[in-house]
């Protein structure tokens, strides 16, 4: 019957008359051991028309002439291409890839074989990131993409997450790539109501990637226009495979403990440090309380003495009865949960992916947590042989448990500050607050205080595929990310914050809502003489809308009554909305000869709200062009290359990431006494627009000895101007900045990759994969003359200077004690008198210390194989940056108050004749602790990034269990880290201030968590 | 077949074209121009009475700044004249400088206090410069209060970033940038030369007298004839004229609509401004600052950990009869003051008690008896807190009565500077009490020229 209609609809394409010869072709696909493939992707070449092999492997198609090529396709298979001829019956054999250039890889509105790609695009697997025990996936892709900076602010879980393609472009605008998830443009800003970021992408269960690919040239990433600049992350999730249906079931269980910890000065060492301080305070105000009773009253000495009876509550700090380690009470032992299971299948005609995931992860700090469910249905249904439709739809809740922002009391590495003669508790066992401790007792706020954000994020979409005609194909597509946040903060009547109001509690709601609409059409075509030609055109919309309600009340009658229902007194409310919108226009033309030359240009039309009236459409072009070499009868017969393709691109791309209504002259709302007003929050500027950054890219992919060795090798050039700049104004203008197109900014640099296959028998394998990469940022201009924007801080080095790389480290570079009287010393740095020394602050000239930016990163991968066991090491570095301790004023301040001190500022100056770094200590002279380079430091590390064994139950036993698969494996991240940083780990970059300028920060932030983990996979 | 063959890769190019026409079309042009919610269009905010009236109030709001008299200017004035009567004990390194007399160029609060003040002024100026839209009625009094606004900031700014007047060379020390115009764009000509101190004094004596006979003597919690009088008699004092100071004081004196609460204490921590008060920046739970309640009280009536701690050697100069001492109490380890106990409570400005010292110490110096005799006015002050009264009063005697009844309520350095005191050590000229022109200003004003002990 079915033949018979097939039959029938191959009459009717005859008789359409365009379509002569129209027939089936039947056959079975195998693998390299002659095993059936299920889930092959068998296409009529140049055409969107294609079927999948069964769960045997077989197939049937039915191809229109005897000229129609099959493209068979495998994910981890070279491609193949097999004319149809005469036959009916076609078998193919598909050999694993070392190297991916057969691979198809996701481009903007379409997918291309690696092997015909004229831009630079790092391709990444769900193997590579499957199961990796961290909250989200960009922290599971670190030190595998070449090129691509990431880096945690700190160890809270589902916070800030720092993203890097080839550099920054941006000052002011934003400089994180744009993340397309199953085509939809999502949400990544931090909707955080506390100054620390939370990351929108922690809401997304990794395990469902199938692939993601991440555009860093001009050529690849012009398609996406206004937003490409910074690169384009597109995820695109699993799709169901026609066969049997495989059911995946994972159980992971796992501890963490802090990467590092930092040494503090114990309750003798205080004592000894402060009362010295204290002493060294009055001799220098001309009194000596010890040698001279009559001058201890009113001494410091008398003041730091009182100040120990305080801190000791009903200890004695004389005989150092309490001796407290309060940097432990900050960590708790950490557990964490993983259940995942999916299944997916299919038939001929219907394929779908559905999954269901918890995790639960705790911070390594008390009181910190991150939980996310989520599921998934991935539908696809082949209609007619012409219309193709299906949907995709996640649904995920994540709940994080946070703690405070990095500088607030309340944080719980800040109790790092407490004296260690402090007790923990008094005798009545409730925790010591203020007078008795220093600061306020971060573990109240553990205790009695709670600050739960909740997540609801939906992201969907829902498409159709028509073929008009062979090799043309239109797409409709409508996306909806909503995320819906939900924050309860309250702070019981012992915490800070609520104890002179009888606590506080605060409600918040947001709701950002971004859907996107976009036709696109495909056309594929085979033109004479080995001519091929591609083309995308399209259009898209996107509007993005913010509703933020928050309600804040007082006066609780008790602390079980957490909801501002409960509260006396409603103090504050709000309730905003903010939206953008973005119409787009965009194409692209591939045309290839012979296989051999590549050539492709592509463009969008951008025009968006965030603009002024007079910019508000933006053309960003890019071209590029391909050399397969090893496609030349001159390198054909060169046995050694397998494959070489040299491929350069130019093109604009456009960054709009800043915030909405930029361009307007405003004023917004304020109230005084009761009534309400109005006053200027923002200067026009009509002539505001998108940032362009110019890219150059030249590359060289390579496959040597039959792939067995392959690698790229790229140089880049990327050049912004109009640079999207908060430029100080006169403060006496009444505003503190413009944002002005205005400036230029370079990134350079090279990338290397290297996979090799150093052996390949069938018991033992072993593959090594290398990535290097080197970016130099420069700040070329900023406004006219303009050198300099300043930090405007007194505790922060971070600036952009004209000549150097974006947030550099611009201060007065310290000089250690002087060691005639222990004064702090500074470098004058003056023309002429540079290395001369000075004891005023003031008199120093600044100088550029150091880079928050890394010179090289990278990562080494070894995949080892032996029998049934696997073994998987990933190595990843980071070199030429420094950090700044912002603490350090407080935390290394040679005992200028009395947060407890690092164990090096025992190291203080002492007498005549001391050579140290340590100035003398004085109780509240600051003496040297003023932000210098005192505080900077080397942050180069490298950390054994992921460590995987694994067991695979062979399947003889699997067979007797009726399984398909088994596994067992054991993950350890970040199980060690070398590095010279005395902080608590060279990861960092303090929540409360992040931004493109503030880098490389630390602020009593916490490590990254050394996990290990224990899982087990079974598939049925 | 050649012909059949391009006929068909044409259709497929009109269709191609076709489409991708239509999907061009789908779209359209106008869902580019959206609108914020939360803010209106400056063009908007100054065209009709209403909106202009509420952008004054948007004055008021940014004079009441934390950085401004919400607090942080009545604190640093405190701890600038510390001179071990008051110690800064808190953590943070700003008021540390300020209190050590050791400013870095870019220490957050001389920042904070710069930008604040120049907010607040650009937007009085926004209101004067569309005075004509408000109703006739009001417009002598919004004026009134406009001035009022930007004449207080720029006595504040002048006292804070310059030489004192007492120091002389009005006429070549240079005070700060007089902008008196609306910022509408930013351009070359912001980037504005500080004017002289006698420059600066000229405007805010100007700004006072034009306020105070615009503005009503009754105007709610916002600012009257007596508030600017009241300000007229502190810059006249600096100036060292006291005729004037004492003139104007005397003005608000007889105005008749204050009067000296009961008690001392009752002066303090008010949700409502007191009979003494004559004008004070309002705060409650929903909006406002108190920044003194912030850094000079403790964390159980909302403050921080008892930031500024009051020594032995200020108490000790109470009498021991004196109720101002019982104000005085043990928190958080040390003495505090009690006139910042309400986190809620108004920010004073001035109050009723200090119109009658400055008028005592006038008429002392002018050897005057307007409105009373200095005796007199001393006396009424030291009877309100039961000490008793004396039979003579001397320059000292009226000197030290003020430094108590005004204690830490942000008026010491001033008073310091112009009786050419010393603190710490640091002479009343010394340019270690002068605040650094901030960094942030100087690379982007290449106008300005630094203080002296502050680099280039």
């Amino acid at each position: 019957m079915k033949r018979k209609l097939l039959m029938f609809f191959a009459l009717v394409f005859i008789a359409s008359g365009l379509w002569a010869q129209s027939r089936a072709i039947t056959g079975k696909v195998t693998d390299e051991t002659g095993e059936g493939l299920p889930g092959v992707t068998i296409q009529i070449k140049g055409t969107s028309q294609g079927v999948f092999t069964d769960a045997d492997g077989q197939y049937r198609i039915t191809v229109p002439s005897a000229e129609s090529i099959l493209v068979y396709s495998f994910v981890g298979f070279v491609t193949q291409e097999s004319q149809v001829g005469n036959r009916t019956n076609i078998n193919i054999q598909l050999m694993p890839s070392v190297t991916s250039a057969g691979e198809l890889v996701v481009v903007g509105y379409g997918s291309q074989i690696k092997q015909d790609l004229t831009g630079n695009i790092v391709s990444l697997k769900a193997e590579q990131i499957e199961n990796t025990p961290v909250p989200n996936f960009q922290q599971a892709i670190q030190g595998r993409t070449a090129g691509v900076f990431i880096e945690s602010e700190n160890g809270k879980v589902g916070q800030g997450i720092k993203m890097r393609i080839r550099g920054a472009t941006s000052i002011t605008g934003s400089n994180e790539p744009l993340y397309v998830i199953d085509g939809v443009p999502v949400t990544t800003q931090s909707q955080s109501s506390s100054s620390s970021q939370t990351s929108p992408l922690a809401d997304i269960n990794f395990n469902d990637i199938e692939s993601l690919e991440i555009l860093k040239d001009a050529s690849a990433a012009a398609i996406y226009g206004s937003r490409g600049a910074n690169g384009v992350v597109i995820i695109t999730t699993k799709k169901g495979k026609a066969g049997n249906t495989r059911v995946n079931l994972n159980i992971q269980q796992g501890f963490s403990r802090p990467t590092g910890k930092k040494d503090w000065l114990n309750a003798e060492e205080y004592i000894e440090l402060f009362t010295e301080a204290a002493y060294n305070s009055d001799l220098l105000e001309g009194f000596d309380p010890i040698n001279n009773p009559a001058d201890y009253p009113g001494s410091w000495l008398q003041f730091a003495e009182g100040r120990f009876d305080r801190y000791s509550g009903w200890s004695d700090w004389r005989n150092n009865e309490t001796d407290t380690d309060w940097q432990d009470l900050a960590f708790q032992d950490a557990t964490s949960t993983l259940i995942d299971v999916s299944a997916s299948g299919g038939s001929d005609k219907t394929s779908f992916y559905i999954s269901g995931s918890y995790s639960d992860q705790d911070g390594i700090l008390i009181g910190n947590n991150f939980q996310r469910t989520s599921g998934r249905i991935n539908l696809d249904h082949q209609a007619t042989d012409k219309l193709k439709f299906g949907m995709n739809l996640s649904l995920a809740r994540t709940i994080n448990d946070r703690v405070a922002d990095d500088n607030a009391f309340a944080t719980p590495l800040q109790l790092v500050a407490l004296a260690p003669i402090t007790p923990v508790r008094d005798l009545n066992g409730q925790l010591y607050d203020r007078p008795t401790t220093t600061y306020y007792n971060g573990l109240i706020e553990n205790e009695d205080a709670e600050f739960i954000t909740t997540v609801f994020r939906n992201i969907g979409a829902v498409y159709a595929t028509y073929n008009v005609m062979p090799g043309l194909k239109v797409t409709a597509e409508y996306g909806i990310d909503l995320l819906d946040q939900n924050e309860d903060r309250f702070w019981g009547k012992r915490t800070f914050t609520g104890q002179s109001v009888d606590g506080q509690g605060f409600s918040r709601w947001v709701r950002v809502l971004n859907n996107t609409s976009k036709v696109y059409a495909n056309f594929d075509k085979s033109l004479s003489n080995g001519h091929d030609l591609s083309v995308t055109a399209g259009s898209e919309y996107q509007y993005s809308s913010t509703d933020v309600t928050s309600v804040t009340g007082t006066g609780f009658a008790v602390d079980d009554l957490k909801k501002v229902a409960s509260a006396a007194e409603i103090t504050g409310g709000t309730s905003t909305l903010t939206q953008f919108s973005f119409l787009s226009y965009f194409a692209r033309v591939n045309y290839k000869i012979n296989n051999k030359y590549l050539f492709s240009v592509s463009g969008r039309v951008d025009g968006s709200s965030r603009f002024g009236e007079n910019e508000r459409y933006g053309f960003f072009p890019a071209a590029s062009a391909g050399w397969i070499l090893s496609e030349e009868s001159f390198l054909s017969d060169v046995s050694a290359v397998s494959f070489m393709k040299l491929r350069a691109s130019y093109g604009a791309t456009g960054n709009a990431g800043i915030g909405n209504f930029g361009h307007l002259g405003l004023y917004g709302g304020s109230a005084y006494a009761g009534d309400s007003g109005l006053q200027p929050t923002q200067i026009p500027n009509p002539d505001l627009t998108w940032e362009t950054t110019k890219q150059f890219n030249v590359g060289i992919d390579f496959g040597l000895f039959e792939d067995r060795i392959s690698g790229e090798i790229d140089y880049y050039v990327k050049n912004t101007e109009d640079l999207l700049l908060n430029v100080p104004v006169p403060g006496t203008s009444g505003f503190n900045s413009q944002l002005q197109n205005i400036g230029e900014m370079e990134n350079k640099g090279f990338e290397f990759v290297l996979n090799t296959s150093n052996v390949r028998t069938t018991d033992f394998e072993w593959n090594t994969s290398f990535n290097i990469a080197r970016n130099r940022n420069r700040v070329k201009a900023l406004d006219g003359d303009q050198e300099l924007i300043d930090s405007g801080s007194s505790r922060w080095l971070n600036v952009v200077k004209v000549g150097e790389s974006i947030g550099v480290f611009y201060g007065r570079e310290f000089a250690g004690a002087d060691p005639d009287n222990g004064d702090a010393l500074w470098y004058l740095n003056t023309p002429g008198s540079e290395r001369e020394t000075t004891n005023d602050f003031n008199a120093a000239a600044r100088v550029v210390l150091g880079d928050p930016n890394p010179d090289w990163i990278g990562g080494l991968t070894n995949n080892f194989r032996f029998k049934d066991f696997d073994l998987s090491i990933l190595l990843q570095f980071v070199t030429g940056n420094q950090i700044y301790n912002g603490g350090g004023g407080f935390q290394s301040a040679n005992g200028d108050w009395f947060d407890n001190q690092t164990r090096d500022q025992l190291n203080r100056w002492q007498q005549p004749g001391d050579i140290t770094m340590v100035p003398q200590a004085r109780l509240a002279y600051g003496n040297g602790v003023q932000a210098s380079s005192r505080y900077l430091e080397d942050g180069d590390y490298l950390r054994l990034k992921n460590v995987t064994l694994g067991y695979n139950v062979p399947s003889s036993v699997l067979e007797k269990a009726n399984l398909r698969s088994l596994r067992i494996y054991m993950t350890g991240i970040n199980l060690a880290t070398f590095t010279n940083y005395s902080g608590w780990d060279p990861e960092v970059n303090t929540d409360y201030r992040s931004s493109n300028i503030n880098q490389g920060n630390d602020f009593y932030s916490a490590p990254q968590a050394k996990t290990l983990t224990f899982g087990l996979n079974v598939g049925f | 077949m050649d012909v059949k063959r391009n006929k068909m890769k044409k259709t497929v190019i009109h269709k191609f074209l076709a489409l991708v026409i239509a999907i061009g079309l789908a779209s359209c042009d106008d869902k580019l121009d959206l609108s914020p919610a939360q803010s209106i269009d400056e063009g908007q905010a100054l065209t009709t009475d209403s909106n202009v009236k509420s952008v004054l109030v948007g004055a008021y709001n940014d004079l009441g700044n934390g950085s401004l008299f919400g607090g942080n200017i009545l604190r640093d004035s405190e701890l600038l004249a510390a001179n071990g009567e008051i110690r800064w004990a808190g953590t943070f390194n700003g008021p540390r400088e300020i209190f050590n007399k050791s400013m870095t160029v870019n220490n957050a609060d001389v920042t904070g206090e710069w930008l604040q003040a120049y907010s607040a002024i650009n937007i009085a100026n926004n209101v004067l410069s569309a005075i004509d839209v408000v109703n006739a009625a009001d417009r002598d009094r919004v004026r009134g209060e406009a001035l009022f606004i930007r004449g207080v900031l720029y006595f504040e700014l002048v006292k804070f970033y310059a030489q004192p007047y007492s120091a002389g060379n009005v006429n070549s020390n240079l005070g700060v940038p007089l902008v008196l115009e609306p910022t509408r764009a930013i351009s070359e000509d912001s980037q504005v030369p500080r004017n002289t101190v006698q420059e600066v004094y000229n405007q805010v004596i100007s700004d006072l007298t034009t306020a105070e006979s615009l503005l009503p003597s009754s105007n709610g919690i916002y600012a009257t004839d007596a508030a600017a009088a009241a300000i007229l008699s502190r810059v006249y004092l600096q100036m060292g004229d006291y005729a004037n100071a004492r003139d104007a004081a005397h003005r608000v004196i007889t105005s008749g609509n204050y009067s000296l609460t009961n008690t001392y204490a009752g002066a303090f921590n008010n949700d409502n401004n007191s009979s003494e008060d004559i004008f004070a920046i309002q705060v409650n739970n929903q909006d406002g600052v108190n920044s003194m309640n912030t850094f000079f009280s403790i964390p159980s009536f909302g403050g921080r950990d008892g930031d500024v701690d009051i020594l032995q050697a200020h108490l000790d100069l109470y009498d021991p009869l004196d109720d101002r001492l019982d104000l005085f109490y043990m928190g958080n380890g040390a003495m505090r003051s009690g006139k910042w106990n309400n986190q809620f409570g108004n920010v004073t400005m001035v109050r009723l008690a200090e119109m009658y010292l400055t008028r005592a110490e006038a008429n002392f110096r002018e050897g005057t008896n307007v409105g009373a005799t200095p005796l007199a006015d001393i006396n009424r002050i030291r009877n309100r807190v039961n000490l008793p009264s004396l039979l003579v009063v001397t320059l000292p005697d009226i000197l030290l009565e003020r430094k108590l009844e005004l204690a830490h309520e942000g008026q010491a350095i001033h008073d310091l500077k112009r009786l050419q005191g010393t603190a710490d050590g640091f002479a009343y000229n010394a340019p270690e009490m002068v605040y650094p022109i901030p960094q942030r200003e100087m690379d982007a004003n290449p106008s300005l020229v630094q203080n002296t002990g502050y680099g280039n």
